[in-house]
């Protein structure tokens, strides 16, 4: 292993202290001079039509400085489906949708306004499942909207998700063995602490900043610039500063009504508008986990080889449509490349329904899709008569392999994730006794190198180093807590042979950072990692230039250590990176060390039959479980969770156990506990007493095991690690209480009552 | 959340007096974790919070003839109470498992009676420990037992000129053997699925069950006494087929209701579980 100086060590979070001491300024804390605060009027029925609205005793109410609706508002359309509109006028079509919004001088007259707005509804009918809402003659949701071949009107989006490799229907005729299941998953919220929020205003010459908590600034900045040319604001700038983001996790992938809302209402007043969600709100009015109805089937030869994979899904799209629609192009993945797997077919439709619509969500569709295809290879393993470790292990990917997808698989450390998992449940011991106790496994795959989602996935670096040393690093990449901030410090401090306390990053303010896509498929390490590593080797040249003139040697003989240049020749010629750079100011035809690079990995769009080289390289990591089940309550209790991960190298180890362990405390929730509610599209659960987010007491001990294959694309070896931690838990804890218990749950969660009725049914 | 006054009472007499002064707009207020709850949800609107944190006496715990509980000692005092412990385990054990450490050193027992919901965490234990409560006005006191304390779900006897003062617990008969237990689907911040509560006198000699308390809580509008169950056991020798007879018989005694938490069915079918894993480890575990 190389003799790294800042790689590899176990080095707190820049901001840590920050945060730990309520120094960190959340957008809850901004606070700006004149500042207004905005409210939202929600819809009181799933679906109904708006006959009329009377807002004057509100804007009456002393201290209303503007309340606007969608009928004295332009229309701006946003969500990547434009389907979707800041204010609804006519119609609303679920209960999150937005029908007024006061601005006022404090949040208390806000919210009394609202309750002065009077609005006349015609009920509609509603539709909550998108099975009934598939059917011929369903009511429609959006009237206008046309779809299929003949164009004409329908709840089905226009997103034909299908990828095709080999021929499944064959194969299945070969098959010895065949599983077929249908599996539902569920609504979960990210439940961040920090709700949404944020603070609109404008300048005297109509440009508008945006204090944000978003994940993709580039990408926000592009959709309030549009926002502004609707608004007949052309040719308008939009500034995005991100405040300390109280967690996102795919939350602040798009932008939501109520930033726009919050733009509106500070153009309407003149005045800075703050918009922050009560947690109610964050329940009911963002966007959760994209649900699902899976129907698959797998085969496999007499010796457990997989023959085939055959899947097909039902999305409830909900009302509106944001990424979660778009989750099918990321359930590709595992359903085409997670084990060999010679035939692939995948078809998924997303729905319209009047339930909330959904967005991204840590995994993108990973989870969802890994949960069926890893329980059921548990079955399928069952059927062969194969002991479902050797199962995985005969069909595991292996180095050199393309997928059906076309992925090309570099490294992979799957064998050594199942393997390690194996050894440290004891595998052979303790499965397969169904006496209350059980053990499971399953593993999951994701892109590791970037993701080529939209035409670039690129992003920038600059770096600038002053007069004492200090490096300043200012990158397109989004600290969202996941640690961005603290991993390109370090791989710039190792690039340039300083320490990671001379190094700053800046990362918040669009008017100041390069340009990126964003925050998402685990990129942020891995892309932004080696843009930074990029500028800093463009900026060593510089370096190194500049002190061969003082110190009088050929640059390629020079070097840096620890703040200082020195001759590899002559170690007595040497001096403080300071002192070179000093004299380089102050000197008559002087530079300045300055350096930008973009680093756009290679890797492919999907084409149009979906396949292509997605990512760079690919993350795998497989999960183990041990459960207790008690059979007189159906409660499951975890007794022993080793998480394996192909992390390529760690950079950061403490950060990178703390993605797993949050990664595994989520899926662990996801699993057994959480859900959103929803009773005729109502979220009746908007709180933490009933939606049950795991406590700190309820998290088991998470072993993280890390498993280094030194991915040769990656900053300094390293892949993605943002996402995996929670891709395998749910089903490694499915499989485990079949173990134990011998009881199969196909829709998560996994509630007490669940395995209590699965039990009873089993006896009977 | 509704604006409102915050008032602060320093004796009982100025707190009753303010009660009848506001009547209807005043809502008593003791750790705030269900009243200002209920408050930003709506569920109440009072122009008048009136604070009973000022008065003097009632966040005390009286061990000196009747055992008495102020009706604001909080549970994380009632959890750590090395008195309340010996003699009350059961109370001890359902306040250590309410809410969370941050809510118990807040949240008092007279809030969690008064707001008397069906899953009150401390309602079984201190109801087979036949507690009462002390009701004062300013023209009385009286003592009702906590089955006529609860009339349903958020309700109770207490009119709106009363403040709940204190709690009163007669000790258990001698060789009294219990046990308290609570479903639930996490370890903290939850409510209870359902609760049991469990206490039983056994005749040191023969063994016999002399004495039965079963109380249940979440499977009906109140927590309420399971008193045919306890007549079951009654007189009787506790073996398995009596424990689950008890079990059994438990469910018959509650009328739960499917909501958000859990089904009826499942519920009722946790009585049963519940009421015979707290017969036997009443049984087999010596009093903490």
């Amino acid at each position: 292993m190389q003799d790294f100086i800042n790689i590899g060590k176990r080095i707190p979070k820049m901001d840590a202290e920050d945060k730990v001491t309520g120094k960190a300024v959340y957008i809850q804390d901004l606070k700006v001079p004149g500042m207004l605060w905005g409210k939202i009027l929600y819809s009181p029925h799933p679906h109904a039509r708006i006959l009329n609205m009377d807002t004057s005793a509100a804007e009456r109410l002393p201290g209303v400085k503007a309340v606007l609706t969608g009928y004295n508002t332009p229309l701006i359309k946003f969500g990547f489906y434009k389907d979707n509109m800041p204010l609804k006028a006519n119609k609303v079509c679920s209960y999150r949708d937005e029908v007024a919004a006061v601005a006022a001088t404090d949040p208390d007259i806000a919210e009394e306004a609202l309750g002065l707005i009077r609005v006349e509804y015609e009920i509609l009918p509603a539709i909550f499942d998108p099975e009934d809402a598939m059917k011929e003659g369903a009511l429609l949701i959006h009237e206008e909207h046309l779809g299929g071949k003949e164009k004409k009107p329908t709840n089905i989006l226009n997103l034909p998700w299908r990828l095709v490799a080999g021929d499944v229907d064959e194969a299945r005729k070969n098959s010895a063995h065949v599983a077929e299941d249908r599996f539902k998953l569920t609504w979960v919220n990210h439940c961040c602490m920090g709700t949404s929020g944020c603070v609109a205003r404008f300048d005297l010459r109509n440009n508008l900043t945006i204090y944000s908590n978003t994940q993709i600034p580039a990408l926000a900045q592009r959709d309030y610039t549009e926002a502004l040319a609707a608004m007949g604001l052309e040719g308008k700038k939009a500034r995005v500063i991100k405040t300390t983001i109280g967690g996102a996790f795919g939350s602040k992938l798009d932008t939501y009504a109520y930033e726009y809302i919050a733009i509106l209402l500070a153009y309407k007043t003149r005045k800075p508008v703050k918009i922050i969600f009560t947690r109610e709100e964050e329940f009911f009015a963002t966007s959760p986990r994209q649900p699902a109805v899976i129907d698959i089937a797998q085969g496999c030869t007499k010796d457990g080889t997989f023959t085939f994979r055959d899947v097909r899904m039902v999305l409830d799209n909900g009302a509106y449509t944001s990424w979660g629609a778009t989750t099918p192009s990321v359930m590709m993945m595992p359903i085409s490349s997670l084990y060999k797997v010679p035939n692939v077919r995948y078809v998924a439709k997303c729905v319209y329904t009047n339930n909330t619509y959904s967005q991204a969500f840590r995994g993108y569709g990973n989870p969802q899709a890994t949960f069926a295809i890893e329980s059921q290879i548990d079955a399928l393993a069952e059927m062969a008569g194969i002991d479902p470790l050797d199962f995985r292990m005969r069909n595991a990917n292996t180095p050199g392999e393309v997928t059906p997808q076309h992925f090309n698989i570099t490294t992979c450390g799957l064998r050594e994730c199942i393997d390690v998992v194996a050894q440290k449940l004891d595998w052979r011991q303790n499965r397969g006794k169904r006496d209350g106790r059980g053990i499971g496994m399953a593993s999951m795959i994701h892109v590791g190198g970037g993701a080529r989602v939209y035409k670039s996935d690129g992003c920038g670096t600059i770096i600038k180093i002053d007069d004492f040393g200090t490096v300043n690093v200012i990158t397109g990449a989004t600290d969202m807590g996941q640690g961005a901030d603290t991993v390109i410090a370090q791989i710039v401090a190792e690039e340039l042979g300083v320490r990671v306390e001379d190094v700053i990053v800046t990362h918040t303010d669009t008017d100041i950072c390069p340009w990126d896509v964003g925050a998402h498929a685990s990129r942020t390490t891995f892309v932004a990692g080696n843009s930074a590593r990029g500028a800093s080797k463009k900026v060593k040249e510089q370096l190194l230039e500049v002190a061969s003139r003082s110190l009088g040697e050929n640059p390629e003989n020079l070097d840096i250590r620890d703040r200082t240049i020195f001759s590899k020749l002559d170690p007595e010629k040497k001096s403080p990176l300071g002192k070179i750079l000093r004299a380089s100011h102050y000197t008559a035809g002087g530079r300045m060390v300055m350096a930008e690079h973009f680093y756009d990995p290679p890797n492919e769009n999907l084409d149009r039959e979906f396949k292509g080289n997605l990512s760079v390289t690919y993350a795998y990591g497989t999960h183990g479980v041990e459960v207790e089940v008690d059979k007189e309550t159906g409660q499951v209790k975890i007794l022993k969770y080793v998480a394996a991960h192909d992390v390529g190298r760690a950079i950061n180890p403490m950060l990178l156990e703390g993605q797993v362990y949050g990664g595994a405390a989520m899926g662990i929730g996801y699993a057994l506990t959480e859900q959103l509610i929803l009773k005729n599209g109502k979220v009746i659960n908007p709180d933490f007493r009933d939606y049950k987010i795991l406590t700190a007491a309820d998290v088991p001990n998470i072993e993280a095991v890390v498993i280094e294959t030194d991915d040769p694309s990656g900053p300094f070896g390293a892949k993605g690690i943002g996402e995996p931690g929670l891709v395998p838990t749910a089903p490694a804890i499915a499989n485990a209480i079949y173990d134990a218990v011998g009881v199969r749950i196909k829709e998560l969660p996994i509630t007490p009552e669940k395995v209590l009725a699965a039990l009873k049914e089993k006896t009977k | 959340m509704k604006k409102f006054d915050y008032l602060k009472p320093h004796t009982l007499e100025e707190a009753l007096s303010l009660l009848s002064q506001y009547g209807d707009k005043a809502r008593l207020i003791a750790g705030g974790t269900d009243a200002i709850v209920m408050n930003k949800q709506k569920k109440i609107s009072p122009d008048v919070l009136i604070s009973l944190q000022g008065i003097q006496g009632l966040d005390q715990i009286e061990s000196n003839g009747t055992f008495k509980i102020g009706a604001l000692v909080t549970h994380r005092t009632i959890e750590q109470s090395e008195r309340i412990k010996k003699r009350f385990p059961l109370l001890a054990e359902a306040s250590s498992v309410l809410g969370s450490v941050q809510i118990r050193n807040v949240a008092t027992l007279g809030g969690n009676l008064c707001t008397a919901s069906p899953s009150a965490e401390t309602a079984p234990s201190l109801l087979v420990y036949e507690a009462e409560v002390l009701l004062v006005s300013r023209m009385e006191e009286r003592r009702l037992s906590l089955p006529s304390f609860f009339l349903g779900p958020g309700e109770t006897a207490l009119d709106k000129k009363e403040i709940l003062k204190e709690i009163i617990l007669p000790s258990p008969p001698p060789n009294s053997l219990g046990a308290y237990l609570k479903l639930g689907r996490r370890k903290s911040v939850d409510l209870s699925v359902v609760n049991v509560a469990v206490l039983l006198t056994l005749d040191p000699k023969t063994g016999i069950c002399e004495r039965a308390r079963i109380a249940l809580g979440a499977v009906a509008p109140t927590p309420l006494r399971a008193k045919e169950t306890e007549k079951i056991l009654e007189g009787n020798l506790l073996d398995e087929r009596l424990i689950i007879r008890a079990g059994d018989w438990a469910k018959q005694e509650c009328s739960p209701i499917t909501d958000i938490r859990g089904s009826a069915e499942y519920r009722r079918e946790m009585v049963a579980v519940l009421v015979a894993k707290a017969i036997k480890q009443s049984v087999k575990l010596p009093r903490k």
